[in-house]
């Protein structure tokens, strides 16, 4: 089987995100980059469907400015066997649409017969480009998985997804599909040395627009349909209020305070 | 927030930009790597030790310590699944030869790692770790069959190993060991005898363990010189590579100890029915010689311990001086209205706090400067260099051992404090970072033993040439620091201080000369104690002015040189320059605030009292 993983880069969760100046966007110096948390998911599975299914390859797909190259490798420390990077100055300012119309195009030659990702990306959450790769690629799509069973001829795959009231839906999708990761479908590997050490010379190509087929304006911040007004902090939270007493006696104080002071009830 | 384990940006600070491995990149071994990789490599290391190794810290203290039951001894039951992950990942010995199994990674780079590792569980560490020294022993001394029907399985993270040196009657003095060798017909022997407070020495995290014994053969000299190393298996092995039966070992007990309860500490007997076999190691009565090698990891392995504690304990200490709330700012006293802050914010919090960073920096530099030392050294090809360096890593070893335990206990201690009650607590990690941290004073040779190693044997070899190199290469450090604005008054402090060191040096020589030992043996300690202090010292000024030079740049381009307001408010967004100034003030702290103390220090050895050993034994008792 022929998979391909759409990873992206994200900030560490733990980053402190700095607006700026011109509120045009967040301050990208300093920041620690690590691969979305969904995405290894997504890496992991596709490793596994690897090493049950002989002859099979796994290649790391992403868009994103040089830096991504480093998280790309850690995928193909993980196991993975190649990674393609597109990265274009003309790519910037990518909405989830534009992401998905780059993205679909450097999928199309490579024919895989399957296309792992996250089912989010932790810094926009946007939770919409793999719908619209799907749709691009006129694939079937398989969202928010946590169980993935690929059948043995490798034409179908079973997937699990958590509904409302704690129940399953069980989607069954012809192959090739795009199938996004839910956190529980897998506990992903940690890179290993020998895999670092081997990933260094692993196939890997950097692709800009040009090699693409596609024009400026269709892509970037050209050929968004989104246009971000500007970006700021959330207020800060004012603090919480305790209630002390008996229960009753601070049921009672919380519906006059949610009354009086919140005016919500 | 950190990961409350380690400052990975002052890693990255002192392999690329102190230190310089890069240049390591040049010699064939090492020109596999590069910096990218080893950006890897940390954040890898890191990963592992937030997520996997770390939530095993409290638990194997605690619920789920080592234990012994029904004459089996058992590591932690939550190490299992790390250890079988530690493996896989390849962790278990980077440094081996790639032939062997490992990657060839320079001693620098996994001593970085190491830290990781160590700063989340220490007694987690202490199985891999002697494993990589005894297969590493191995694969130094033993003969072909030998390194593949032992050391590869250990490198391989299939079987472990441990170091047998200690015996009920012989801890410090190892020549008076009593386990024997006992010459077999086929060339082994057969081994009798005690071995105890052996770490690692039995447990459940692998099949086999293997074991390298101190012993004497039958019919040789007491003393050092009649020692020779043997491996000797817990099971027999078959022919071809499978266990066999029993090898004879019997577990006598775990140690219930004070600290790393995780690490399952064995009183083993050998040879109880006359059927424990050993085979040579290296060559006869050459046992001290061979175990020397693992024993000089293991110091510079005991020196990073203090130093994982400290940094855990440092980071921790920072990141509750910023959340706990308690009393109005020094200035708002009289104003009882006035609201309560975190207590970062008080006098002796920061200085407690700048104490322990500095400290926590030197001795992170001093260590992975050992390690870049040690990565260098089969490679440079001048004799009188190699042998230089030799010396210097000699020289090195005892100090980094003796003082980053010792200060890691102080360090552990003060982040106790500045945790006030609730550091005393089970609830916080701070009573069992120090208790974890206190055995490292103690083995891998007391620090009293580290302490006549270096006044005994380091400093006055070759005419104290070692010493004198590297108060050299400090010197040129602080000519340049006086030059710097900056440094210049800490810098005038390390001249002092120099001076000082160097008299105490030549005072210790001429006691020596005139043969009078007892002098320099009384005041091992704290010679050893005052050299470490100036080494920390130089490694914070040359952080510094590497730091500062950085520092300047960042701020002319913001427009913020020459304004206090304005640094200080760049330090606030800005990481880098929070960073840089960081380690410039961890310079200024300790060169102003530590090494004024040398003089005084150096003086009250040269008046040479003695009253610790003129003073009869009976006033020492309570009668």
């Amino acid at each position: 089987m022929k998979i391909g993983v759409l990873m992206k880069q994200v900030p560490d969760t733990e980053t402190k995100i700095r607006i700026k100046d011109d509120a045009s966007g967040i301050v990208v110096d300093g920041i620690k980059w690590v691969m979305n948390p969904y995405d290894e998911y997504a890496v992991e599975e596709a490793l596994r469907i690897k090493e049950k299914k002989a002859g099979s390859t796994v290649t790391i797909i992403s868009m994103g400015p040089k830096r991504s190259v480093e998280t790309i490798r850690t995928g193909l420390a993980m196991g993975a066997d190649s990674g393609i990077l597109i990265d274009d100055p003309a790519l910037e300012g990518a909405d989830c649409y534009a992401t998905a119309k780059a993205l679909a195009k450097v999928m199309e030659p490579e024919n895989f017969d399957l296309i792992l990702c996250g089912k989010q990306a932790i810094d926009d959450d946007s939770a919409q480009v793999p719908q619209m790769v799907a749709e691009f690629l006129g694939m079937p799509q398989a969202m928010v998985i946590d169980k993935l069973v690929v059948s043995d001829d490798g034409k179908k795959a079973t997937c699990y997804r958590r509904i409302e009231g704690g129940a399953k839906e069980v989607l069954e999708v012809d192959l090739p599909a795009i199938v996004a990761a839910e956190k529980g479908l897998n506990e992903p590997r940690y890179a290993s040395l020998p895999g670092i050490m081997k990933a260094k010379s692993k196939p890997f190509k950097e692709i800009n627009l040009g090699a693409l087929g596609l024009k400026a304006e269709e892509v970037g911040a050209k050929g968004a349909k989104l246009k971000v007004k500007k970006y700021f902090l959330p207020a800060e939270k004012a603090p919480g209020k305790i209630i002390p007493g008996e229960p009753e006696d601070a049921a009672r104080a919380l519906v006059k305070m949610l009354r009086e002071e919140a005016k919500v009830v | 927030m950190g990961n409350l384990l380690v400052n990975t940006r002052d890693q990255r600070f002192v392999l690329f930009e102190q230190v310089g491995i890069d240049k390591l990149f040049k010699i064939p071994k090492y020109s596999k790597f590069n910096l990218e990789l080893v950006d890897m490599f940390l954040k890898e290391a890191e990963k592992f030790a937030v997520e996997v190794i770390a939530p095993t810290f409290k638990k194997s203290d605690h619920e789920d310590p080592a234990y012994f039951k029904d004459g089996k001894a058992h590591a932690p039951a939550c190490f299992h699944p790390v250890y079988k992950k530690f493996v896989e990942g390849g962790w278990i010995c980077p440094p081996a030869p790639e032939e062997a199994g490992g990657q060839d990674m320079p001693m620098s780079v996994f001593t970085a790692c190491s830290e990781l590792f160590g700063a989340a569980n220490y007694s987690f560490f202490m199985y891999p770790g002697l494993n990589l020294g005894a297969a590493g022993l191995i694969g130094t001394f033993g003969t072909p069959e030998q390194i593949k029907k032992y050391a590869l399985k250990m490198f391989a993270g299939e079987w472990a190993g441990t170091m047998c040196l200690t015996e009920p009657g012989a801890g410090s003095d190892v020549g008076a060991l009593r386990t024997t060798a006992k010459r077999l017909p086929d060339g082994r022997f057969s081994i009798t005898g005690t071995k105890c407070f052996i770490s690692a020495g039995d447990h459940d995290l692998t099949k086999q363990i293997v074991h390298p014994v101190l012993a004497r053969i039958e019919g040789d000299p007491a003393g050092t010189k009649g020692i020779s190393i043997f491996i000797v298996p817990k099971y027999r092995v078959n022919e071809d590579g499978s266990l066999g039966e029993s090898n004879d070992i019997t577990t006598v007990n775990l140690e219930h100890k004070m600290g790393i309860n995780g690490s399952a500490t064995a009183t083993l007997n050998f040879g109880e029915n006359g059927k424990c076999i050993g085979e040579l190691l290296g060559k006869e009565r050459e046992g001290i010689k061979i175990m020397f090698k693992m024993m000089n990891e293991a110091r510079l392995s005991t020196g990073m311990q203090g130093l994982d504690s400290a940094s855990a304990s440092y980071e921790h200490s920072v990141q509750y001086a910023k959340d706990r709330v308690q009393y109005r700012k020094i200035e708002d006293m009289p104003n009882q209205a006035a609201p309560g802050v975190a207590i970062i914010n008080h006098p002796d919090i920061r200085r407690s706090l700048l104490w322990m960073k500095a400290h926590v920096e030197g001795m992170r530099a001093l260590n992975y400067y050992i390690g870049y030392l040690i990565d260098l050294e089969p490679f440079v090809e001048d004799h009188e260099e190699k042998e230089k360096l030799e010396d210097t890593i000699g020289l090195l070893t005892p100090i980094s051992k003796a003082y980053c335990s010792d200060k890691s206990v102080d360090i552990c201690s003060l982040g106790m404090d500045i945790h006030g009650g609730y550091g005393y607590c089970q609830e916080y990690p701070m009573e069992q970072l120090l208790r974890d941290a206190k055995i490292a004073t103690i083995y891998e040779g007391t620090n009293y033993i580290q302490s006549l190693d270096l006044v005994g044997r380091k400093l006055g070899r070759k005419g104290g040439m070692a010493v004198m190199g590297l108060m050299g290469q400090i010197t040129e450090t602080t000519e340049k620091a006086k030059g710097v604005e900056e440094l210049k008054a800490g810098a005038e402090q390390m001249e002092a201080a120099l001076q000082a060191v160097n008299d105490l040096v030549m005072q210790l020589g001429s006691w020596g000369m005139s043969g009078e030992f007892v002098l320099p043996v009384l005041n091992a300690r704290s010679v050893l104690m005052i050299l470490g202090d100036m080494i920390i010292g130089w490694q914070l000024i040359q952080a510094a002015l590497i730091a500062q030079e950085k520092l300047q740049a960042l701020l002319k381009k913001a427009g913020a040189e020459g304004s206090p307001d304005k640094v200080k408010a760049l330090a606030g967004e800005n990481d880098e320059v929070a960073f840089y100034l960081g380690k410039v003030a961890s310079a200024q702290y300790f060169t102003v605030n530590i090494l004024p103390t040398l003089k005084g220090r150096c003086e009250a050895i040269k008046l040479g009292d003695r009253t610790p050993v003129s003073m009869p034994d009976a006033c020492f008792e309570s009668r």
